[in-house]
């Protein structure tokens, strides 16, 4: 089935992606993360000395502040706060420092659909920037289901508000192994295949979700070669006291 | 509370000492003069009305957005302005989020004073129906990097937002002539706002032993012992002037402040319009290419990577129905392929020049990669003017503002269709099977190019 869409694409393709590491001089880490036309600035301070109140002192504890470009901050943006803690949480080894805050800054320049995955990969290259210890990288993607029943990969904003459902994918990154016995495994199925966050809006079938999960995990292993060759590229500033 | 103090961040006694030491031969630490101020860079983004400024190592994002309002009752005929400055803990580890701290406010204030009291921007243009309905504009200041001197670039940021930004054209209209209509931005034009001058903000630093600087970084913040804000533009009016405590400073040296101010807000001022002028320029010609997208979208279907002959066969008998064409859009789509030949170079904008670039070569993006072959476009276009497939690299790779140098000349007469058929009346009449050649041949105008 081929569909219309409005920029040329063919249902599987992204958009344009670029990527740039410490672009910021007072941060950590920083890095500016755009897909098409949206674009998200992450950084990145830590770790910081103490936790919050509510916090488990006996780990590192993550902070996450998002800033919409313009207008107040509501509840959309306290939840996307929440969704970006418990993703990074999960991907960050926080045993390493225990007693510490490491804040993550979210900075919308354009959104222009997909806001959400783009920010969590603006933060996951933050966070490599500031050298925050990490199990595995996050990489993030937007499937939709279109009233058709078609499934199209990286929205734009008007192709994100005509459909009828879309989700909000995380894998970790593909693993290039250099131990001769494999990747590593879970039950079986290589670790890639698992799924770090899904956030869903609106309604679909069970079977669509499934086929989202499909495209979504054939994207991402395309989204961690490209992460994998920009951190090669580049090798990290010295580290930045104060 | 003692976390927080050891999360703040302290200048040393010894580097304080330095700068104090190294200003008083007129060295700065990171190479200056005394009067000298940090290179500027203007990006605009992708919509109207957005703005971001590099003062050096200080980033500030600018966003101007407008809405309906009830005008104020003391003033029926005039639309409002207002400014929210956003410290992000992002720029510095001792802003805090949330709470506007007092530098915050400051910063939004010097700013306030600098467009609204001295009527820079025409505030009573903005008002729509008298005492009913006026335009409320609003100007969001994200800090994005504290590098030093927030207020300068944060003005600067304001002003280029501002003079870019587009409100869409409304009229009134309805039976009673009460009803407003909001024209969207395809059927008619959004209007930029009616600026009268641009009020420039330099500030000083004052040290002891009577030093003064223009544009001090943070760690010269930290050191000095007073400053002084002078909002000035470039026809030498003052428009504010800020010192709010600090070291007691000698009149002639205010003096000397104010004229030093007037010179530079001239340059800036340039820059500022320099740098909106290309803004301007480039948007005008993205708007003209964008004009043939409503056309090609029919199109689409059946597009595929590979065009052998018949596809091409088909294409040009589709494309030979539509004949409504000017000859600026073939010429538009001649330089289309110029543009994708070039596209990983786009991406760059809007990146910064002090960090790492990456841009990937396009994730299967362009689906054009084997697309038409320039020259036979060319060719068909002398005929009649045609769109051709190329309308679909039109729509998808015009996103990127970069557009080609050579298009100048907009005037829908056949001269640049005809000048196109000069150019390649050498090859003599081509048939369609010319057409499907070319990756050696597209490769060779490619580096020409480039």
């Amino acid at each position: 089935m081929e569909v219309d869409r409005e920029d040329g694409r063919s249902q599987n393709q992204l958009r344009p992606l670029a990527c740039s590491r410490s672009i910021l001089h007072r941060a950590h880490g920083s890095a500016s993360w755009s897909q098409g036309d949206t674009k998200v600035l992450a950084a990145v301070y830590g770790p910081r000395a103490g936790t919050k109140k509510n916090e488990n002192p006996e780990k590192a504890c993550i902070e996450v502040i998002w800033k919409p470009k313009t207008g107040q901050i509501g509840k959309l943006e306290k939840e996307y706060e929440m969704i970006l803690k418990r993703t990074l949480q999960s991907i960050c080894i926080l045993t390493v420092n225990p007693n510490t805050t490491t804040s993550v800054m979210i900075q919308v320049v354009n959104d222009d659909g997909a806001l959400l995955p783009s920010a969590i990969n603006a933060a996951c290259m933050a966070l490599v920037d500031a050298g925050i210890p990490m199990r595995h990288l996050a990489v993030a993607i937007c499937c939709c289901v279109a009233r058709s029943g078609l499934v199209i990969l990286d929205p734009t904003k008007l192709e994100e508000q005509k459909m009828k459902a879309f989700a909000y994918l995380v894998f970790p990154n593909s693993v290039h192994s250099v131990l001769p016995k494999g990747p590593p495994s879970v039950q079986g199925e290589p670790i890639e295949n698992g799924i770090i966050t899904s956030f869903t809006h609106g309604t679909m079938s069970v079977d669509d979700y499934f086929y989202c999960l499909e495209r979504g995990r054939a994207a991402s292993t395309k989204l961690s070669d490209f992460l994998r060759r920009n951190l090669q590229q580049q090798p990290t500033n010295s580290s930045k006291a104060g | 509370m003692d976390v927080r103090l050891a999360n703040t961040w302290r200048l040393s006694l010894n580097e304080k000492n330095f700068i104090k030491t190294a200003l008083l031969s007129d060295i700065r630490i990171d190479g200056r003069k005394p009067f000298d101020f940090r290179n500027i860079i203007i990006i605009f983004g992708r919509e109207d009305g957005s703005a971001e400024v590099q003062l050096g190592q200080t980033r500030v994002m600018c966003v101007v957005t407008a809405k309906f309002v009830q005008p104020f009752r003391d003033r029926p005929n005039e639309g409002t302005l207002s400014i929210y400055t956003e410290f992000s803990p992002m720029a510095d580890p001792s802003f805090e989020a949330g709470r506007a701290g007092e530098s915050a406010v400051e910063l939004g204030r010097i700013i306030d004073r600098g467009l609204r009291e001295s009527r820079a921007v025409d505030t009573e243009s903005l008002c729509i129906v008298a005492g009913k309905l006026a335009w409320a504009i609003r100007i969001d200041i994200h800090i994005l990097d504290n590098g030093g001197n927030l207020v300068d670039a944060a003005n600067i940021a304001a002003l280029a937002a501002l003079m870019t930004f587009r409100r869409p054209e409304c009229s009134l209209g309805g039976e009673d002539g009460q009803e407003v209509i909001i024209h969207p931005p395809e059927i008619r034009d959004p209007v930029p706002l009616i600026v009268h001058h641009l009020p420039i903000a330099i500030t000083f630093g004052f040290f002891d032993e009577r030093v003064m600087v223009i544009d001090p970084t943070h760690n010269e913040e930290a050191v000095m012992a007073g400053r002084m804000i002078a909002t000035i533009n470039a026809n030498g009016d003052i428009c504010a002037i800020q010192k709010a405590g600090g070291e007691g400073v000698d009149q002639r040296v205010i003096m000397q402040c104010l004229q030093l101010a007037t010179t530079k807000a001239v340059d800036i001022t340039k820059q500022i319009k320099a740098a909106v002028e290309t803004y301007n320029s480039e948007r005008a010609l993205q708007k003209i290419k964008h004009e043939p997208t409503c056309v090609a979208t029919k199109v689409k279907e059946g597009q595929d990577q590979t065009l052998d002959n018949e596809g091409i066969n088909e294409l040009v008998g589709k494309y030979m129905e539509r004949l409504k064409l000017i000859s600026r859009e073939s010429y538009a789509s001649q330089n289309i392929n110029d543009e994708v030949e070039v596209e990983p170079k786009s991406l760059r904008r809007g990146a910064d020049s002090n960090g790492i670039k990456f841009s990937s070569a396009p994730l299967s993006w362009d689906p054009y990669s084997k697309g038409v072959d320039p020259e036979f476009l060319k060719a068909s276009v002398a005929s009649q003017g045609l769109s051709t497939g190329n309308k679909k690299k039109e729509s998808s790779g015009d996103e990127k503002p970069e557009t080609p140098g050579p298009f100048e000349d907009v005037n829908p007469n056949s001269s640049a269709v005809g000048a196109s058929r000069n150019e390649m009346q050498v090859m003599g009449p081509k048939t369609l099977k010319d057409a499907v050649k070319p990756k050696n041949k597209r490769k060779k105008k490619g580096s020409s190019m480039i």
